[in-house]
């Protein structure tokens, strides 16, 4: 069922995902086009997630937005005030602007750090600061597609390392949030993004799509407008129920990415081996993580993470 | 007592990897229903581009892991290239013994012919040459009529004379070997007299089958059911079901399926691999942009990259029901109605594999209609007839 719905002010908005944002000519979201997007939203009863590019947008845009409740996206240089999701792009940026950006920040706060593989592997000691200071951490790897044999290995050694990080803010009392180890600890099920199923997007043309990344890589990509609607051609693809390798794993905290999807397999509902991979990686550092965290009894000892035999489960279900 | 005739089960099925050659998308006919929406004169295989795809499928045999193989050569019509296909093969044979290839004995070569120059001297002679390892099956549609309605040259010309006159050598040369029999709207009224007439040509196994694609008129599964009715009296009246084998009347089809349990999916694509002339992998022909429509060609590799395999992922995953309608999952007659992976690909709204054309549905039940006709039919004569200890007798329950 539909329950958000994201729009995207700008060509430039900041990408708070695996995506890259590469458009540098502005294109704003006509004011129509805005309060009709906002109009359906409210029809619809769907939760609304405005992403914000890097400037300032005009008084009557701003308006529009404040008429409903809403979630604010955008990159933390400041220039919005009220984020709700903020967005750094590397462990520098975040270590450099983290401040800046609290001084314009009134909510409690999501960091989204959106990181390639060098770079996390690089910085990930920094993530302790991070973790003290946001409400929650996202980390957005943006390079999983290319991720070879090494880098798993490094991989398995960077969340490890987060592990002991984390189990540190247990200790002093924190409960800090890092999607790619904490939210297993707790989810019973797949916690997907469910892009095409339970969001889309209005982009700055008018039309929907199945996420930004969609409308970047292929503006003729469109699933309606706002005018004739919303139309997901072939809907039933984007949820887990029919996704074959997905619904019946459990590492729930995968968010499994239908464009990533479609961009290494071909179809929506169908990750590569390596999103798979890194998905299971985190699992099973959770696992490790769990344990450590009830072995020292700051964890209940009544939540488990089973052993699994593999790191795909595509091997699980082909018998490959 | 000789058994009922059931349909030749192919060579190492299930256990043998499939490798399609495309060596050229050209042909002699100009088939009405062919689904080869591409087909040109332009498109040969080099030898170098076989050679590449011998090396790298033999090169990596942890990625081929069946314990046999069948080479397929498909076209257009594989044999106007039969002195590449000539020196393909024997460049697989000596590859195949120099690296001590667990395929070195267990090998075929497999062609689909129009049979149009099935007697010249260069196809005789490679038949010849490597006969031990040879499967051949050249698809003739029935009678002179149905044949040409469809099977004509690019002048309009039917084709059924110059195929027929070729008939008694394949026999002789391949005995059991099996016709291929596509129906299309057109084709109907001629199914049943067609399939008698390749049983009177000595054909004893005839693989017929309905095309996939969106062509059925209304009244169609009428006429079809109609025919097939009619041939079942016929087989039974004149004992064809002794020896001869219509693909049509299964057993096994016409039930309900698990959803579960039998959740497999019906197409191959992806268990094989077909290589065109430049070089580029397919998980099935169908993907081959010469297939298709409306969509873009799916590779899954090349000779040079080798084989891609996240995009073999939703081939190898893909079950019947992540990609069939509700109305297929709790159909009563499911069992046996199938579907092309490709044609699935070229009719959805999207570019997906998971989304099954259900275009065959009426056609399907009404040769489930058919068929329960023919069984029914067929297990009351044996039963007169004293011979029932062959079959499971049907259980009569009494509902008043």
């Amino acid at each position: 069922m539909l329950q958000h719905l994201v729009i995207m002010l700008d060509d430039t908005a900041a990408s708070y995902c695996h995506y890259e944002s590469r458009k540098t000519q502005r294109r704003l979201i006509s004011l129509d086009s805005l309060k009709s997007g906002i109009l359906f939203a409210m029809k619809q009863n769907l939760m609304l997630q405005v992403v914000y590019p890097r400037y300032e947008i005009p008084d009557g845009h701003k308006a529009a937005i404040e008429s409903i409740d809403h979630c604010k996206v955008a990159q933390g240089n400041g220039c919005v005030r009220g984020v709700a999701v903020i967005i750094f792009d590397g462990w520098r940026d975040a270590e450099s602007r983290l401040a800046v950006a609290e001084a314009a920040e009134s909510k409690e706060k999501i960091v989204v750090l959106r990181t390639g593989k060098a770079d996390f592997f690089a910085g990930h000691a920094s993530a302790m600061q991070l973790l003290s200071r946001a409400e929650r951490l996202n980390v957005a790897l943006t390079d999983v597609d290319t991720f070879g044999e090494k880098d798993f290995a490094a991989y398995r050694e960077a969340l490890a390392a987060l592990g002991e990080a984390v189990k540190q803010l247990y200790a002093q009392g924190l409960r800090p949030q890092l999607n790619i180890l904490t939210d297993r600890l707790q989810l019973e099920k797949a916690n997907s993004c469910n892009a095409g199923y339970e969001n889309v997007t209005l982009a700055p043309n008018g039309k929907f799509y199945v996420c930004p990344a969609f409308y970047l890589e292929d503006e003729s990509d469109a699933v309606g407008d706002l005018s004739a609607g919303l139309d997901v051609k072939n809907r039933y693809l984007y949820g887990i129920s029919h996704a074959p390798l997905c619904r019946t794993c459990d590492a729930y905290q995968c968010r499994r990415c239908v464009w990533l999807n479609r961009k290494t397999t071909g179809e929506v509902n169908t990750p590569s081996r390596e999103q798979c991979v890194v998905a299971h990686l985190e699992r099973n550092a959770s696992r490790n993580l769990l344990r450590s965290l009830q072995s020292a009894g700051l964890y209940s000892a009544e939540n488990a993470i089973d052993e699994v035999s593999y790191l795909d489960p595509f091997d699980a279900l082909t018998g490959r | 007592m000789e058994l009922i005739k059931d349909n030749v089960v192919p060579w190492q099925e299930g256990s043998a990897k499939s490798i399609t050659f495309i060596v050229t998308k050209d042909c002699q006919l100009a088939c009405k229903y062919c689904y080869l929406v591409g087909k040109n004169a332009g498109e040969r295989m080099p030898f170098e581009v076989a050679q590449q795809a011998v090396d790298y499928i033999l090169g990596n045999p942890q990625l081929f892991p069946e314990k046999s193989v069948v080479f397929d050569f498909i076209g257009g019509e594989p044999f106007l290239e039969v002195d590449l296909i000539d020196r393909v093969c024997d460049y697989i044979k000596v590859q195949l013994f120099e690296k001590s290839h667990r395929w070195f004995n267990s090998y075929r070569f497999n062609f689909s012919t129009n049979g149009v120059g099935y007697h010249e001297e260069a196809v005789q002679r490679y038949i010849e040459k490597n006969r031990s390892h040879l499967s051949i099956g050249i698809t003739i549609d029935g009678t002179p009529a149905k044949h040409n309605l469809n099977r004509v040259y690019k002048s309009g010309k039917g084709s059924y004379d110059d195929v027929a006159r070729n008939i008694p050598l394949w026999i002789k040369q391949f005995p059991q070997g099996g016709t291929k029999v596509t129906i299309s709207s057109p084709d109907l009224p001629y199914v049943c007299e067609s399939v008698l007439h390749l049983y009177a040509l000595g054909i004893r196994e005839v693989n017929i089958n309905c095309v996939f694609e969106d062509v059925w008129r209304d009244g169609d599964d009428q006429l079809f059911e109609a025919q097939l009715v009619l041939l079942a009296d016929e087989i039974i009246g004149k004992g064809y079901y002794r020896g001869y084998a219509c693909s049509f009347f299964s057993e096994i089809i016409g039930k309900p399926l698990d959803p579960e349990l039998q959740n497999q999916n019906w197409c191959g694509a992806g268990m094989m691999l077909a290589v065109d002339a430049a070089g580029v992998f397919y998980p099935c022909t169908r993907f081959a942009q010469y297939s298709l429509r409306s969509k873009k060609a799916v590779a899954i590799g090349s000779v040079r990259e080798g084989v891609n395999r996240n995009r073999l992922r939703p081939f190898l995953t893909l079950d019947r029901s992540t990609q069939s309608p509700q109305e297929c999952m709790v159909c009563e007659v499911a069992a046996g109605c199938a579907w092309c992976q490709g044609e699935n690909y070229d009719a959805a709204e999207t570019s997906t594999i998971y989304r099954r054309s259900t275009a065959i549905c009426k056609m399907h039940k009404a040769r489930v209609r058919a068929n329960n006709y023919y069984w029914n039919k067929l297990y009351r004569k044996l039963e007169l007839e004293g011979e029932t200890n062959n079959f499971e007798k049907k259980e009569a329950h009494v509902i008043c």
